[in-house]
């Protein structure tokens, strides 16, 4: 069950599909995504697709000696600009595939522009999601909720993408909710629906274990989210941010102008790939040892080119070595851009606090030490608000909480408004009025964790997808 | 880390979409083509020789025009019809209009279309050329209405008029005929662009293949064909950059210049084969120069020389070890009661008798991986001499010599040692001494076949001093215990009489620890003196009566217990008989057995390696490899002549027998020739100890 694979091989497929020639891939605005995150671009190209289009741009030309393969959510819009398209066809043949489940009668209104029959594949392939990593996927949705409700655009966005996910790994699921959450009840709700109304689609080989999809809503942990990360893909997420792979590094200081935008991706980075789950103390060495690599592989200043084999040699060597100069410089300048916020913004030692807040009963002293840490200038207003966020959630019924106080402390910090509702929206979100079970009793730990093996144990092949909704 | 996963769901709308689509292509397909027919019509008769009476009459045949009076105004543009507004007649749907709205078909276009939908590969008109002629007539009739002799333009005999509907139908029609016909050059190159790279895709594998092999030194390929090969692809390569160039630059100059869109894909296309030819390029390598290629050839034919042999010293260990185990079982079975007395010495001639013990243990205990090299090579040469592969013998005997002289300088530095502790025990030497005497004349006996060993090579001699000193050790023993010449015919009764487990065990001890060995060394020089003589004669019969033995009957029974001193003879006759080759076809049993003892006395060996003879414990049991029993054994049997040698000889047949039809059974179809060689060679021996002991 790999999601990077399962959409990977999906557009693989298309392309083969629409046999030799010139092509061009037809996209709008997520699919775009959707096929950036499984393919580059010189693979891409070596399948003899030469241009990207969005179907939404007016600036195309007409290449009749192109092939299109139109990758398309099925949206309205998409439709109509199809129903455009193939009016006045700019390429010779289209290849149609939808991400996802396509009405009748959107298909009819699209047979009904093609008079002049262009169309050669109409087609739903589900990858109608955003695959991160193999077991990772996201739909790149920001605020599903209002309040505590779904906004029901979200929802359906969800659903499709929770079901396309099914299609495209063939499972027909067991679905299990949690149910403390209301969203996560919804959910259920419209993907068994979906399932039940397709169910010619979820005609699959059934297994003696049914599979499971599990819908876990964030309001029970509202906790591990607010602390700070020590691996380098939730560093890398949490200090710089990534989208779509993609990491802006426009505002590291002194950035030179080709590492403005990197990419880190572990299909094809393989120090990424090895690396990005490691500590961030790893990381360090891991990162000095590819820089030692690297020296060794540097073509010496001295060394002159002086015989046909030298020069052969070089030249063979060449492409790797500037591949590898590639990784060794962004690496270096994520991990270097990483540690200098890292002391900038003083996080060992706010992490120290967080986790003490987390993990600890210590009123008194988790008290005292986020004062302390709010006094500390080089704090930042995020980290300063979250450390009061994580002390409103464990102190929450306290009796000698002192939340108002600490929220004075925000105010006087000068830590804006936007970060102070913060906190009682966590609580609201997340409080203990919502949360099913005590998430800070040591001894639940042990026995979540306990289970959480022997669930591991006996269904070793049930990949729990992590369905992140954001606050 | 991901178990296979097979391609998601997917449904498809393809049948729908064509349903719909179809009920909306039929009609307008069924229009174009009832305009096409009537076209073909209108243009299929010589309009310009035919008078316009007739031709009037064969359009109004083709379709039927609609009545004047149905029509008082022009259907398009609304205009009464008057003697100065004429109607006209669409001469392909017969409706009528006005001048104005009328449009004219140029016979070219005409044809082009009825020919289009003839056959696709229809006239070459220009697309450019049509529409222009197109346009013109239309122009020309446009100017003409207000001309008064427009009743003389009505008979163009070059044109025919139709409605604007049927013109747009049909010129909709040309187009698609156009895109289909036309192929813009970018495609034209890029057609051809992927040619050389399917050409690349097929050929480079093919290189590589043959780069690679070559490189190995093997011939499956020539040299001059890949270098072809090689400047084939490469040519490929220089014309898929550019191709690909070619595509970058086209229309670049152009004005207007080109669309950006298509700019980018000429440019994407050169960088993809850019990436192409880098990726592919860099994957060929180079090929050897003729020189290195000559090298490289030799190199291999040794590697291979030595795996070839390596695997089948595999097969016929494995071989060998079947035949232990169930030698084993039948010794166990038949002489089991003999084995209670053969206590106290007796272990090592149970060692010697025929029972084959685990050679791989005994390897695998081998300390020395050098030696245990050198006993692999000297099996490997043997077993190529039978195969009569020269060549490869030579080879091989390089590689050994090489070892032995690896090893020798290892032995001469711990045997330096040892010679020191050596020089004390000079009371021992002129025991020894004495014996050597003894020996001197049994070599006289032993004929011959020393004056060979003069023209061996150095290392054998220092090689073999060692290794057959601790050998000798439970020789030693023997000597005491029996009259030399029959202990080894005891020893390999013993070992029979013997339980396998129990033979080996007092060799390995032996060989294990040095200080042992050290004990029993002075004993051990006589014995080795006067047993290498003894030897001999019997080693010589044996190769009279099986020159080709050695190498075929080897290893199936190998013999652990055997003479250690035996078996390095063994080990290092395929050796001496290589060189002997050139020299005289010697006994390579008897050769071995003289020179070994020769050094001390006789030959004036140089003195240092008297001592470094003497003391290496550990080696001779190890080093005992595929060793041919049934050679061991005629030993025996011509020594001792003794009784039970005999029963034993029988017993040993019957098993071969039994192994021979089990083998049969089984079909390894060489493992039966083995096994019939090795029959062969005891029936034999049984005969010739016969006639020895009557």
């Amino acid at each position: 069950m790999n999601v990077v694979f399962a959409v990977k091989q999906y557009i693989s497929k298309m392309i083969e599909d629409s046999g030799p020639g010139m092509k061009v891939l037809l996209m709008d605005k997520e699919t775009t995504g959707i096929v950036s995150m499984v393919y580059t671009q010189s693979e891409i190209l070596q399948k003899e697709v030469y241009l990207f289009e969005r179907i939404d741009s007016q600036n195309r030309e007409i290449m009749k000696h192109l092939k299109a393969i139109c990758f398309l959510r099925p949206t309205k819009e998409n439709v109509d600009y199809l129903i455009q398209e193939l009016r006045r066809p700019k390429y010779s043949i289209y290849f149609i595939y939808f991400s996802n489940v396509i009405s009748k009668s959107d298909v009819k209104s699209l047979a009904e522009a093609d008079e002049q029959e262009v169309v050669a594949e109409v087609q739903e392939f589900y990858g109608d999601y955003i695959a991160v990593n193999p077991h990772l996927f996201s739909l790149n949705i920001l605020g599903c909720c209002q309040g505590r409700n779904w906004d029901p655009v979200q929802l359906s966005r969800t659903t499709q993408g929770l079901t396309a996910l099914l299609l495209s790994l063939k499972k027909c699921p067991m679905i299990r909710y949690q149910l403390s959450s209301e969203a996560a009840k919804r959910l259920a709700e419209c993907v068994k629906q979906v399932i039940t109304k397709e169910y010619e689609l979820f005609e699959f080989r059934r297994t003696e274990v049914p599979p499971l999809l599990l819908i876990l809503d964030r309001c029970d942990d509202a906790i591990t989210p607010l602390l700070n990360q020590w691996t380098y893909q939730a560093m890398v997420h949490e200090l710089l941010g990534i989208n779509n792979n993609r990491i802006d590094l426009s505002r590291v200081p002194g950035i030179s102008k080709d590492l403005r935008e990197v990419v880190l991706s572990a299909e094809n980075d393989e120090f990424y790939a090895n690396n990005m789950h490691l500590n961030f103390a790893e990381i360090g060495s891991n990162i000095k040892n590819l820089m030692e690599d690297f020296q060794k592989k540097k073509p010496k200043e001295q060394q002159k080119l002086e015989s046909i084999a030298d020069m052969k040699a070089f030249v063979e060597n060449y492409p790797q070595f500037k591949k590898m100069s590639g990784t060794v410089s962004k690496h270096v300048t994520v991990v270097g851009e990483l540690s200098r916020l890292v002391s900038e913004r003083n996080l060992l030692e706010v992490s120290e606090v967080e986790q003490e807040l987390a993990c600890q009963n210590d009123h008194s002293s988790a008290l005292q030490n986020v004062k302390r840490l709010l006094q500390n200038p080089r704090v930042t207003e995020f980290d300063a608000a979250r450390l009061v966020m994580l002390y409103a959630l464990h102190y929450e019924r306290h009796s000698s909480n002192s939340l108002p106080g600490l929220m004075m402390d925000l105010r006087n910090k000068g830590v804006s408004e936007k970060y102070r509702k913060l906190v009682s929206a966590v609580i609201e979100y997340g409080g203990k009025r919502v949360r099913g079970s005590d998430l800070f009793s040591p001894k639940d730990a042990v026995a979540i964790t306990k289970q959480f093996l022997k669930g591991l144990k006996t269904s070793g092949y049930h990949c729990v997808y992590h369905w992140r909704s954001h606050l | 880390m991901w178990e296979p996963q097979e391609l998601g769901a997917m449904r498809s709308h393809l049948s729908d979409f064509k349903k719909h689509r179809a009920a909306r292509i039929d009609h307008y397909v069924v229009e174009v083509n009832k305009l096409i027919i009537r076209l073909e019509k209108l243009t299929a008769f010589d309009r310009t020789n035919t008078e316009s009476a007739k031709i009037r009459a064969i359009e109004k045949s083709v379709v039927p025009w609609v009545n004047d009076q149905d029509v008082p105004f022009c259907p398009d543009c609304g205009n009464k019809f008057s003697i100065r507004n004429r109607r006209h007649h669409c001469r392909l749907c017969g409706s009528i209009m006005c001048k104005k709205c009328m449009e004219l078909i140029s016979l070219p276009l005409a044809n082009k279309l009825t020919s289009a939908s003839k056959d696709s590969l229809s006239t070459h008109t220009s697309p450019s050329q049509s529409p222009n002629s197109v346009h013109g007539s239309r122009r020309g009739s446009i100017s003409s209405v207000s001309s008064v002799s427009s009743v003389l333009d009505e008979k163009d005999d070059d044109r025919i008029r139709c409605c604007t509907h049927c013109k747009d139908t049909l010129l909709k029609r040309e187009q698609q005929i156009d895109e289909k016909e036309h192929t813009p050059d970018i495609v034209k190159l890029y057609e051809k662009l992927r040619l050389c790279m399917e050409k690349v895709d097929q050929k480079a594998p093919e290189y590589i293949k043959m780069a690679a092999s070559l490189n190995a030194g093997e011939t499956t390929y020539s040299l001059e064909h890949a270098s072809d090969l090689r400047v084939e692809v490469q040519k490929v390569y220089e014309l898929i950059d550019a191709l690909s160039k070619k595509i970058l630059t086209l229309d670049l100059k152009q004005d207007p210049p080109p669309h950006p869109n298509t700019l980018r894909l000429q440019r994407m296309i050169r960088y993809s084969a850019t990436l192409f030819v880098q990726e592919k390029l860099l994957g060929l390598m180079s090929l050897p120069t003729k020189e290195q290629f000559e090298e490289l050839k030799k190199k291999r034919k040794q590697e291979i020389e030595r795996k070839r042999i390596l695997e089948r010293q595999a097969a016929l260990e494995s071989q060998r070890r079947l035949e232990e185990r169930r030698s084993d079982l039948a010794s166990r079975a038949t002489n089991g009661e003999v084995v209670p007395p053969r206590r106290g010495p007796a272990p090592l001639r149970k060692a010697e008798g025929w029972l084959p013990l685990s050679e791989g243990q005994r390897q695998s205990e081998d300390p020395d991986p050098l030696l245990q090299q050198i006993h692999n090579i000297t099996s490997f040469i043997r077993q190529a001499k039978a195969a009569d592969r020269t060549d490869e013998v030579l080879m091989l005997q390089e590689n050994l010599r090489q070892l032995q002289d690896e090893y020798d300088q290892q032995q001469t530095e711990k045997a330096i040692e040892l010679s020191r502790r050596q020089a004390e025990e000079e009371d021992l030497q002129r025991e020894q001494l004495q014996v050597l005497r003894e020996r001197e004349w049994e070599r006289e006996q032993g004929q011959a076949a020393s004056l060979h060993t003069r023209t061996r090579s150095l290392d054998f001699r220092e090689i073999r001093p060692f290794q057959l000193e601790p050998g000798r050790e439970p020789r030693t023993h023997l000597a005491h215990a029996l009259d030399l010449g029959s202990s080894p015919a005891q020893s390999s009764t013993a070992t029979k009489t013997s339980p396998p487990s129990l033979a080996p065990e007092p060799f390995r001890g032996w060989s294990g620890s040095p200080a042992l060995g050290q004990e029993f060394l002075p004993q051990s020089t006589p014995s080795q003196r006067s047993e290498a003589p003894s030897l001999n004669p019997f080693d010589e019969e044996e190769d009279l009566a099986s020159p080709s033995a050695e190498g075929t009957a080897s290893p199936p029974a190998p013999e652990p217990s055997l003479g250690p001193p035996a078996r390095l003879l063994r080990e290092y006759n395929p050796f001496e008989e290589e060189e002997e080759e050139e020299a005289v076809a010697g006994n390579p049993f008897a050769r071995p057995d003289s020179p070994a003892p020769n050094p001390f006395d006789e030959e004036d060996e140089p003195p240092p390696r008297t001592p470094a003879s003497l003391p290496v414990p550990g080696n001779p049991f190890e080093e005992a490899p595929c060793t041919n029993p049934f050679e061991e054994d005629s030993d025996g049997g011509q020594e001792g002549a003794e009784p039970i040698e005999e029963e034993l000889l029988l017993q040993q047949i019957d098993n071969i027998k039994a192994y021979i039809f089990d083998a049969k059974q089984c079909g390894r179809l060489d493992e039966v020739e083995v096994l019939t060689e090795n029959l062969r060679e005891l029936k034999r021996t049984l005969a010739k100890q016969k006639g020895g002991s009557d």
